[in-house]
Order: C-alpha cells, then sequence, then structure tokens
C-alpha cells in the first residue's frame, strides 16, 4: 500500500468505521420508527452486543462470524422478552419505558464485575474491518430497500401514517412491532458488536441515553422515508465534528446550529423521498 | 557570460541559505490531545496553560534541536471517539513524535492502544488511574498515580486527626473515581480503619442528600470521597446543608484537589483533606518563580494540573534533546532517562514508565478558600 494511502487510512481509520457503524444504527432506528413506533432503546441493544461479543472473544475466543452471530442474537432475545410487555405502550410512554431499560443496563453494567464495572472492557482485539462493517451495511440497505418496496413496505408505511386504520385494514399490529423490534436489536447489538471490536475498550457510558438520543437524531435529520435517509443523516452527524475541527472553540456552536436550521427547514428530513412501491399504479394506463 | 553565470551561481547560494535557515526554524512539533470544551475543559485548560508556559521558557532558552519546540493541540471534548480521532489525526496527519495527554484515564484507554500501535511515545500529564502505563511500552505518565498519593493523606488523617471510622462515597460510573475508590478501599483496610457504610453516586448527579442522611446517622469521623470537582462539590455543598459537624472532614482523591472546589462550594468546602503532589504554597524558587509566571501570564492560580504539565513539558523537551533527533523511537529511549528536577520536587521514570519518587507529596486542606499544609 502506497504510504500516502496508509497514512490516510490511518489518520482517518476511527471516522470511516464510525461511519459504517453508525449507518447500521441509524438503520436500526428507522425500523421502529418506519412503524411510528418511539423507541429508545438502541443504544442498549448496542451495548448488549458489545458487551457480549466483547467478553466472547476475550473470554472464550470464539471465532469473529461467531461472536457477530452471537452479538445479533442476544439482543433479539432481550427484544422479544421486552417486546411483549413494552409494546403495548404507545408515543412517548414507549420511549421512556425503553431509556428505562436502558438505563437499567447501564447500571447493571456498572456494578457486575463480569463488565469490568465503570472501568469497562478494555484490550479487546481488532477483528472488525472495512469489510465486515460495510458488507453489513450494504446488506442491511439492500434488504430494507426490497422491503421498502413490498407489501411488508407498504403495511409499515399504514401503520406510521394511522394505526387504527391499518389494524382495521387487517394488518397483524403486534406481529409487525414485535418483529420491527427484533429486527432493530440485531441490526444495533451488530453495530456494538463492530464498534467494540475496532475500538479496543467499551464502557458502560458510551451506551447511555446520550447515544440513544444521537441514533435518533441520525434518523430524524436524515428522514425516514426510505432506508437511506437515517444512513445519510448518520453520515453528517459523524463527519461534521470532525470536518469542523478547524474551528476549534466554535466547532459545537456550528455543529449545533446547522442540525437546528435543518430541522427548522427541513422538517421531514434530509432525504424526504419516498421510495417507490413494487407494483404501484404509475399512472400510465394499462 | 562571466557575470550572469556568477548571478546564477550567487542566486542559487542565496537560495540554499534561505532554505537551511527555514529548516533551522521549522519548529518540532508535538501532539497534545486534552479537553479544551465541554464540561470537564477545566482541566484540560490548566493543563494547556501550563504546556504554554513551560514552552515560552524552553524557546527562550533556544528550543531543541537549534529549532523552536511547537505544540499541536487537538480537542477531545472528554469524548474517548474525538480523543482517538485526534490521536490519528497527530499520528497519521501531522506525523508527531511524541503525543501529550489525554486529559482522563478513560480517554487514555482508548488512545494508548494507538499509540503503541504505531510507536509513538504518549505522555500522560493528569490519568492517574491503574493500569494506565501497562496499555504498552511507548506509554508514560508523569502524574502520581492515586495509589501513591491516597495512602500518604489516609495515614496522616489518622495520625494527625485520629480518623478511626469513616464513611467511603465514590462515584461508581467513571474510571478515574472508581479506580481511585478501589484505591482508597485497600488502603483503608491497610490502615485498619473501620467503613461503616460504602455509598455510590453518578458523576452527573446533583442530589446527594440520601447518601449523606444515610451516613449522617452513622456518625463517621470522616467521609471518604473519591469524585471529580462537579460531584465533589456537591456533596460538600449538601454535607453542609444536612448539618453534618465541619469536625467530620471530608478526605478527596485527587479530583477534589483543585481550586475550583472553593469557588462552587464555598465555605462548605473548609476542612476537605486531600492529598497532591504538588501544591501552591511550597517555598523552593522554582516552584515560587512557576507561581508567579503562571499568575503573570493568566491571571490567576495554577492548580496541581498546570504543574504537572508544566513540569512534563520540560522533561519531554529534555529528552527531546538528549535523543538528538525528533525520532520517536529515540525519544522514548531518552524519556526513560531524563532526570528532572521541577516544581513537583525530583522527577525520573521508573523501568515501568510511572513516576519514580514520591517524596513529594503534601497533605493539605481547605481553609477559607485557600489550601494550606496541614499542620
Amino acid at each position: 500500500m502506497p504510504e500516502f494511502l496508509d497514512d490516510f487510512l490511518f489518520t482517518y481509520q476511527t471516522l470511516i468505521y464510525a461511519l459504517g457503524v453508525n449507518g447500521l444504527l441509524a438503520l436500526s432506528m428507522y425500523v421502529v420508527l418506519a412503524l411510528g413506533q418511539l423507541s429508545l432503546g438502541q443504544a442498549a441493544f448496542m451495548g448488549l452486543g458489545a458487551y457480549v461479543s466483547a467478553l466472547l472473544t476475550v473470554k472464550l475466543g470464539l471465532p469473529f462470524p461467531l461472536v457477530l452471530l452471537a452479538a445479533m442474537l442476544a439482543p433479539a432475545l432481550a427484544a422479544l422478552c421486552v417486546g411483549a410487555p413494552t409494546l403495548r405502550l404507545s408515543g412517548v410512554y414507549l420511549a421512556l419505558a425503553t431509556i428505562g431499560l436502558g438505563e437499567v443496563q447501564r447500571i447493571f453494567f456498572i456494578n457486575s464485575e463480569l463488565t469490568g464495572g465503570a472501568l469497562g472492557l478494555s484490550g479487546i482485539p481488532t477483528k472488525g474491518g472495512l469489510i465486515s462493517i460495510y458488507g453489513s451495511l450494504a446488506l442491511a440497505l439492500i434488504a430494507f430497500a426490497f422491503v421498502a418496496r413490498s407489501k411488508i413496505g407498504r403495511a409499515m408505511e399504514a401503520m406510521r401514517e394511522d394505526e387504527l386504520a391499518a389494524g382495521a385494514l387487517g394488518v397483524d399490529l403486534p406481529a409487525y412491532k414485535l418483529g420491527a423490534l427484533v429486527v432493530s436489536a440485531m441490526l444495533a447489538g451488530l453495530a456494538g458488536a463492530l464498534n467494540a471490536h475496532v475500538s479496543s475498550f467499551i464502557s458502560p457510558n458510551d451506551y447511555g441515553f446520550d447515544a440513544a438520543v444521537t441514533i435518533l437524531s441520525f434518523a430524524l435529520l436524515g428522514g425516514i422515508g426510505s432506508p437511506f435517509g437515517p444512513v445519510l443523516g448518520a453520515f453528517i452527524l459523524t463527519l461534521l465534528p470532525e470536518v469542523l475541527r478547524p474551528l476549534a472553540d466554535y466547532k459545537t456552536v456550528v455543529n449545533g446550529s446547522i442540525i437546528v436550521l435543518a430541522v427548522i427547514f427541513m422538517p421531514r428530513g434530509l432525504l424526504a423521498w419516498r421510495m417507490g412501491r413494487a407494483g404501484a399504479a404509475t399512472g400510465r394506463p394499462k | 557570460m562571466i557575470t550572469r553565470r556568477f548571478a546564477l551561481a550567487a542566486a542559487s547560494l542565496a537560495a540554499m541559505v534561505y532554505a537551511g535557515a527555514a529548516a533551522a526554524q521549522t519548529p518540532v512539533t508535538i501532539g497534545a490531545i486534552e479537553i479544551l470544551t465541554g464540561p470537564n475543559n477545566k482541566y484540560g485548560v490548566a493543563i494547556k496553560n501550563g504546556f504554554d508556559l513551560a514552552l515560552e521558557e524552553v524557546n527562550k532558552a533556544g528550543g531543541v534541536l537549534g529549532a523552536p519546540l511547537a505544540i499541536a493541540y487537538e480537542d477531545s471534548a472528554g469524548n474517548k471517539d474525538q480523543a482517538l480521532n485526534a490521536a490519528r489525526q497527530l499520528i497519521g496527519g501531522k506525523k508527531v513524535p511524541l503525543i501529550l495527554g489525554p486529559t482522563l484515564s478513560n480517554e487514555m484507554f482508548a488512545v494508548g492502544p494507538i499509540a503503541v500501535e504505531r510507536k509513538i511515545p504518549i505522555v500522560g500529564t493528569s490519568t492517574t488511574a491503574n493500569g494506565i502505563t501497562a496499555i504498552g511500552p511507548y506509554v508514560f505518565r508523569t502524574s502520581l498515580p492515586e495509589s501513591d498519593v491516597v495512602p500518604v493523606t489516609l495515614r496522616t488523617a489518622k495520625e494527625k486527626l485520629g480518623v478511626k471510622k469513616v464513611a467511603v462515597m465514590y462515584g461508581n460510573d467513571d474510571a478515574f473515581t472508581k479506580s481511585g475508590y478501589d484505591v482508597m478501599k485497600a488502603a483503608i483496610e491497610k490502615l485498619g480503619l473501620e467503613t461503616v457504610t460504602t455509598e455510590t453516586f453518578g458523576g452527573k448527579d446533583t442530589d446527594f442528600s440520601a447518601q449523606l442522611t444515610k451516613i449522617k446517622s452513622l456518625n463517621p469521623d470522616a467521609i471518604v470521597v473519591s469524585a471529580l470537582v462537579e460531584a465533589g462539590a456537591g456533596i460538600l455543598l449538601a454535607k453542609k446543608a444536612l448539618g453534618i459537624p465541619d469536625s467530620v472532614r471530608v478526605i478527596g482523591g485527587n479530583g477534589l484537589n483543585s481550586p475550583q472546589v472553593p469557588l462552587v462550594a464555598r465555605e462548605a468546602a473548609d476542612g476537605t483533606l486531600v492529598g497532591s503532589p504538588w501544591f501552591i504554597d511550597k517555598p523552593d524558587a522554582a516552584n515560587q518563580k512557576f507561581v508567579a509566571d503562571y499568575k503573570a501570564k493568566y491571571n490567576m492560580d495554577p492548580d496541581q494540573f498546570a504543574a504537572q504539565a508544566y513540569d512534563t513539558l520540560f522533561i519531554v523537551a529534555q529528552a527531546i534533546k538528549d535523543a538528538g533527533a525528533p525520532n520517536a523511537e529515540k525519544i522514548r529511549d531518552a524519556l526513560g532517562k531524563v532526570k528532572h528536577n521541577g516544581v513537583m520536587g525530583p522527577f525520573s521514570f521508573t523501568p515501568d514508565r510511572d513516576p519514580a519518587d514520591t517524596s513529594g507529596v503534601v497533605v493539605i486542606e481547605m481553609k477559607g478558600g485557600k489550601f494550606q499544609i496541614l499542620k
């Protein structure tokens, strides 16, 4: 590899990896928002995936693909357990309940000896990389693009616009909600595992309320009309602090102003464009 | 012809001389990652002030290797990922041969492995948690770890104030305050003190009345606290508000050793006891000069973070001079051998890259908004 490219990759490695991981997190938020559910448990699922994967790698030395699988299954299982009672809630109540769950998990991590308490887990070997991160992101995006164009996508949009009407039209609301939460948990867990295996150190506070709100803002800034919006939002919000680094002290001010302006002038997100539907009438005579 | 050739030769000679002069003036740039924005920036700014003050003196005395020394600062905002990005910028982009910082132990746990991977020496001036230098052979620190300071504080409290029963409070969600607690617990056991209760809080908590009400009912001789400035000042205020008598001292770790504490807690801070590797009223000439220069330049009192940074920059500059070239590997080898007599007392590194000398530790108490040596 030429030296300048090597240096470039080294300099921006954390950023390049963070873009991919945050893209996955934005998609995990998109799945639930696309149904009109406001769940803030993504950071907790990410933390669960990160800790499970890190412990499996450090303590048991399992192969990386197996670790990733476990990092997706553990949050999925957790989502199934908490999904049944919490999905009876809606709107801000669901948001509150999921914030609570995240806090419970954070405090567990802080107090548990196994997870290293507040000191976190350090010395996690680097196993993830460009291929695993961007491969996962591409696969997830393609899968969502197909789903959004299908019958399932239409049912999801119907639920987002009017849950009652969607239910009356025969959409199986509980099944869709639980399904979305499980998929969301799996994606967040995967993102957590990938992040843990490129940053070598994780601690409980990485997955707290701040992280939950950051993930939500990815999706809101990008717009939830299509799966591409949240990923774009994640890319922008991840890049901004680094691009603005030369501004030094004014960085946070400019960063905040850009977000506020975007939200005021583009309330439906930067990418308000909606996915076309497979088999939808195009206006042309048949 | 001759004149033209001569002119050409003269011009190229002039160009060479000019280039040579420019090369000599190209500063030797080292990197620094500190918290310059956000809630913990008081530490980072004090450290930056300390570096800058020492940098002026180093450059006034001729710099290093015939060129001025310069510091490229990067802000971490106390955030692990930003600290990582900053380190990668400094190593991969600016190609610095050495990094100072980062500010917090948590950040060092993230950044340290990167520096080790690229074989760049990294020198923490404020990272006091356990296990910092164990990250790898390029990680140094000039700050005395809590495990060297806290036992001295507690032993002094036992001997001079007759403390026997203590209550312990610590922030359990931060690596610094948690590892401070681990050290306190070990020291308490070693000194044979009785612990009546151990209470925890979160670093962003503002209400400590539940823990302190319980502590009040148990009547300890002192409250041992591992906290950063904000939470620590909050505890002092709540302790006063709940009417816990002033004779019950708060014994703190490094986090409470800051002139910021009385600014927030005011008279509630009186009686606070901490151990410190440095103290503003240390009478030696080097320290008096440092304090006077710092006050003149920044119009405020230096704290230990500034003092540690001030000494560290001289140590690093010496290492670069000894290395003979701005080369990471040579600087690392030279760092291990540096002996420096600074404002904190005699300094050298142990083979494990920790400070070797603990003779500078003094136990100080807060009185009327100022620390003074405990009599």
